[in-house]
């Protein structure tokens, strides 16, 4: 794994964010105060269930939100410019494609049906690399390579219908990286993928990244997937990052109740014929105002200043912050449950091991 | 540390660390889900009641229609059918300008326009709401045992196909042949042709609807059909059929105009708006005449324009992706 | 729990859509069989027909050739009223999408109910209330939710509607139909230890049709794989997960993610070609190669997976 030091410069910064969306009449806050730094050359995989807001985010990044999303407060901070104050399409045209590119979860609806693939990556390429003609018909065939797909000069001339699943996604990544952009953002993108084809997805993700020098962001539920490619991890609740981290600190020293409660659900935490771990009832309600903490009602190891007062980043390490009281001297210590317990250790002695 | 709010500066630092016992967590209170108060009647409403001009024609429509109801017990109102006569000559008070005796004027034989005008709308309107109703009950049960039974659907293809090649003027003046030229006549006519339109298209969605997994689910469960185009299929299409329906109106009141131009109408001695811009043309030319055209015409324009706005307001207000 | 008793029995099921030039064999000669009271998981990617055979078995697919049996008696193709009755209150289906799977314009009510009013399953409508009430219960719903439409609710909890719905008819065999792929991951988790303990409280028996093996490992008792319309290995779930004999499986097995960076990176993923088998001369058969694991091979192949199963019994 790489060693993030802060000599690695800043490529983009999320501070203070509030988003806000006004839905019949009433206002959702879909982002409660986010702060987030983005280092060049990292992956970054943000971690959260429906509701939790991350794909809101990273929309937000890209100008995307939908006609009733607005920012409310904050800044982000790109290039030295506050891509807050965007407000026109031309100036988000300088972002989207150039410096932000972004893969999503379905390919069927992010390919044109009626053009053949050839020439919807040729007009990346033409219009992001200023490539024409021959050149550019070169540089498509060359990016068709890179994503690994095979018989490059025939397959420029198909269309979307004539690919599988995974070929489209390579397709989605071709047309991404066209645009030579710095930040990558992948808003699930295998989550509609069958799970050998889902692999081999994420090792040309992968592959791509260290290739093209790119930040990638991965959005995404699966935690298997997240094992795999990031190097660090930001967990969303209710809009709010409840702890991020390197990844093998989330994984294996994670702090937040929340942060538990997902890796103890895994089933391959589980043992048969016994209970998985699970979080009673449902995530909360966004058009009220939250007090305390958002993940208190479902919190069993809550203390009653959840109920109060939000909580603040305590710091776990250098590299590892988690939003929770628990970590408050005048908490009592409380350890993680049974399940997740040997699943430390276990991950421990791996990184004795390796 | 983070910033403590007021509430706990001033407490006691005592007071903190009673904070960080452990809470009780109410298991119930976290079942408790965010309970959307959406009612998708009541959103679209709200953004029917959104569109100014729609809710205007809407008042407008059920004036004109509450009116047309209540005209012939006015005081001083005239018989639509009478021939008055001019008391100073004695003759047919014939093409008398509006004037304060005849509201409307009168027309080329001597019948008072202002009770024939109220008299024809009621019959147009009466015809239109009796064709949308019939046609939408006809249209109805004939496209949801289209879409749904697969061993109809060839028969009732087969049907569709013929009755739909025919022209529809064909079968009007034969029906208007075989039968004395009445309301009825023409009610029958209208609804033998018009229920293709309506069959098709609650077909085209009872097919789209009729593989989803919700109705996989009550078949699994066991449901009848019937109970499933009932309690599954059809409160879906409400919404499309009050559309269709209310767009079928203006579209029956037009089609019994064209039918009085061609000589298949109403016969003269009742009302209607047909039978009234049919006399009304032929005087089109000379302009002191000209009234016995204009008025029906407008009563007839703004009933149209009302229903056709009316009706597409409301498919828009009740798309479920307009609600915000 | 007594697993020896047959309860479900698939033999040489053929499935196939469409006609003539444009027929697709989605079920190919598939044989298994499920015994009372055990968790029978179908693993399988898509395209593969696992849901095609759940909804054979719900009889809302035809069976174009073998037969389905249940309890002794066919329950594929024409069959008599009553027969037809009685199977659709023991055999229930929980559907995949909870967004889709509940009609949005009836209460939860009428929803829960649909069923018994179909069977007339119960005495009055006073009882009818109290199955429902006990049904919501059962779920970990609050019985005030039955006046609700469903659209009030997440995603966790439409879907315990809905295996509240099939669970109020009290049937025996449950399909369960990738019954968590659409929810949140940490509702997963509630959703399955809530089947978990409705299987053994009722003593029911599953068909859980699944594309996520380690949801297949946590909850299920012998697990079978298909592919493209033939099952290429069943046995016993732990001594599939342990020792899986045909390349698809172990292919499957070697991708899918584990939450272990430090294992994960490392580790190399087996891709499964079709074209290593040569079937043209030799077709393969489904048999059995230890006790309770049967595998899809012919005789060579068979023949190297025996001796590899003789090298590790000897190690």
């Amino acid at each position: 794994m790489r060693i993030l030091t802060q000599a690695l410069s800043c490529i983009l910064t999320i501070q203070n964010l509030v988003i806000k969306f006004s839905l019949r009449g009433r206002v959702l806050t879909a982002i409660r105060n986010i702060s987030l730094d983005l280092y060049k050359g990292e992956s970054m995989a943000i971690v959260g269930e429906s509701g939790s807001g991350k794909s809101v985010l990273m929309k937000s990044i890209m100008g995307l939100l939908d006609k009733n999303g607005y920012i409310d407060q904050g800044q982000i901070m790109y290039n030295n410019w506050d891509l807050t104050q965007f407000n026109t399409e031309r100036e988000w045209l300088a972002i989207r494609g150039k410096e932000v590119a972004m893969v999503t979860q379905d390919p069927m609806t992010s390919l044109n049906p009626l053009k053949t693939i050839g020439k919807q990556i040729e007009e990346c390429v033409i219009l992001h690399q200023s490539l024409k003609g021959k050149a550019a018909y070169i540089e498509t065939l060359k990016l068709l390579k890179d994503v690994g797909i095979h018989d490059v000069e025939k397959r420029f001339r198909q269309y979307p219908h004539e690919f599988s699943g995974g070929m489209r996604q390579r397709i989605v990544i071709a047309i991404a990286l066209a645009c030579k952009p710095k930040i990558l953002i992948c808003d699930e993108p295998t989550t509609a993928l069958d799970v050998t084809i889902q692999a081999q997805i994420l090792q040309l993700l992968k592959h791509l990244q260290q290739k093209y020098e790119l930040t990638t962001v991965y959005i995404t539920h699966d935690l298997g997937v997240v094992a795999k490619v990031a190097d660090r991890i930001a967990v969303m609740y209710a809009g709010d990052i409840i702890e991020i981290g390197k990844t093998h600190e989330i994984f294996f020293n994670a702090k937040h109740p929340y942060t538990w409660a997902l890796i103890s659900s895994l089933p391959q935490l589980g043992s048969k014929g016994e209970q998985l771990y699970s979080i009673k009832g449902t995530p909360p309600n966004l058009f009220q105002d939250i007090k305390g903490d958002a993940f208190a009602p479902r919190n069993p190891y809550a203390l009653k200043i959840d109920f109060v007062e939000r909580p603040p980043f305590f710091q776990v390490s250098d590299t590892h912050y988690a939003r929770t009281w628990l970590l408050d001297p005048l908490a009592p210590k409380v350890q993680p449950p049974e399940a997740l317990q040997s699943f430390f250790e276990e991950g421990r002695r791996c990184a004795h091991e390796s | 540390m983070g910033m403590y709010s007021e509430e706990i500066n001033n407490i006691s630092h005592r007071s903190r660390e009673a904070l960080f016992e452990f809470a009780v967590t109410d298991e119930r209170q976290a079942e408790e889900t965010a309970y959307s108060n959406y009612s998708y009647w009541r959103s679209t409403w709200k953004s029917f009641l959104k569109n100014r001009i729609a809710i205007f024609l809407l008042v407008g429509v059920l004036m004109i229609v509450t009116f047309t109801i209540l005209q012939p017990y006015l005081p001083a109102q005239k018989s639509p059918t009478e021939i008055y006569l001019d008391e100073q000559t004695g003759l047919q008070a014939r093409n008398i300008a509006p004037n304060t005796e005849f509201w409307f004027g009168t027309n080329s034989i001597g019948q008072d326009l202002w009770s024939r005008i109220w008299a024809g709308t009621r019959t147009s309107l009466l015809i239109g709401c009796v064709v949308a109703i019939v046609e939408a009950i006809i249209g109805i049960t004939i496209g949801t045992l289209w879409g749904f039974s697969r061993k109809l659907e060839l028969p009732i293809t087969q049907l569709y196909n013929i009755v739909d090649n025919i022209p529809t003027t064909i079968v009007l003046i034969l029906m208007s042949y075989i039968l004395r030229p009445s309301v009825s006549t023409i009610i029958i006519a209208m609804c033998i042709t018009g229920w293709v339109e309506m069959a098709r298209f609650i077909r085209n969605q009872i097919v789209i609807l009729r593989d989803r997994e919700y109705n996989l689910a009550s078949k699994c469960l066991g449901t009848p059909d019937y109970r499933i185009i009932l309690k599954n299929l059809l409160p879906y299409l409400i919404s499309v059929i009050m559309l269709r329906m209310s767009l079928a109106i203006p579209f029956a009141i037009g089609a019994e105009v064209f039918l009085t131009y061609i000589g298949l109408g109403l016969p003269i001695s009742e009302p209607s708006l047909g039978n009234l811009i049919n006399e009304g043309r032929v005087l089109m030319m000379s302009p002191e005449l000209r009234y016995q055209l204009i008025f029906p015409s407008i009563v007839l324009s703004v009933i149209t324009i009302a229903f056709y706005i009316i009706g597409n307001s409301f498919a828009d207000a009740a798309d479920p992706k307009n609600h915000v | 729990m007594s697993h020896k008793e047959i309860l479900v029995e698939v033999k040489n099921l053929k499935i196939a859509f469409g006609k003539g030039k444009h027929k697709f064999m989605a079920i190919n000669d598939v044989s298994f069989t499920i015994f009372k009271g055990e968790i029978f998981g179908l693993v399988g990617e898509s395209g593969s027909g696992k849901t095609t055979i759940g909804r054979a078995m719900m009889r809302i697919n035809d069976v174009t050739e073998g037969q389905i049996i249940y309890r002794g008696r066919n329950i594929h193709g024409k069959i008599s009223k009553s027969w037809d009755r009685e199977i659709t209150q023991k055999i229930q289906m929980i559907f995949q999408d909870p967004m889709a799977s509940l009609n949005e314009r009836a209460k939860v009510d009428y929803i829960i109910s649909e069923g018994l009013l179909n069977t007339k399953n119960y005495n009055n409508d006073a009882d009818r209330q109290q199955r429902v009430r006990a049904a919501l219960l059962n779920v970990g719903l609050l019985p005030d939710f039955s006046s609700r439409f469903p659209h009030e609710f997440s995603g966790g909890q439409r879907q315990r509607i809905g295996i509240a719905r099939a669970f109020v008819m009290e049937p025996e065999f449950i399909i369960a139909d990738e019954p968590i792929s659409a929810l949140d991951v940490s509702i997963r988790a509630q959703v399955l230890n809530l089947l978990a303990n409705l299987q053994q409280q009722k003593n029911l028996t599953y068909l859980f049709i699944a594309h996520d093996l380690s949801v297949v490992r946590f909850i299920t008792d012998r697990t079978a794989v298909i592919y493209k319309g033939r099952i290429v290995e069943l046995a016993g779930t732990e001594r599939l997960f342990s020792n899986p004999i045909h390349p698809y499986t172990r292919a499957l097995l070697s991708a899918v993610p584990e939450p272990n960076p430090y294992k994960e990176r490392n580790k190399i993923v087996e891709i499964y070609d079709p074209a290593q088998h040569c079937y043209d001369r030799n077709p393969p058969t489904f048999k059995e190669v230890e006790e309770g694991h049967f595998v899809l091979a012919n005789e060579q192949e068979m023949a190297k997976y025996q001796a590899s199963l003789q090298m590790e019994v000897h190690k």
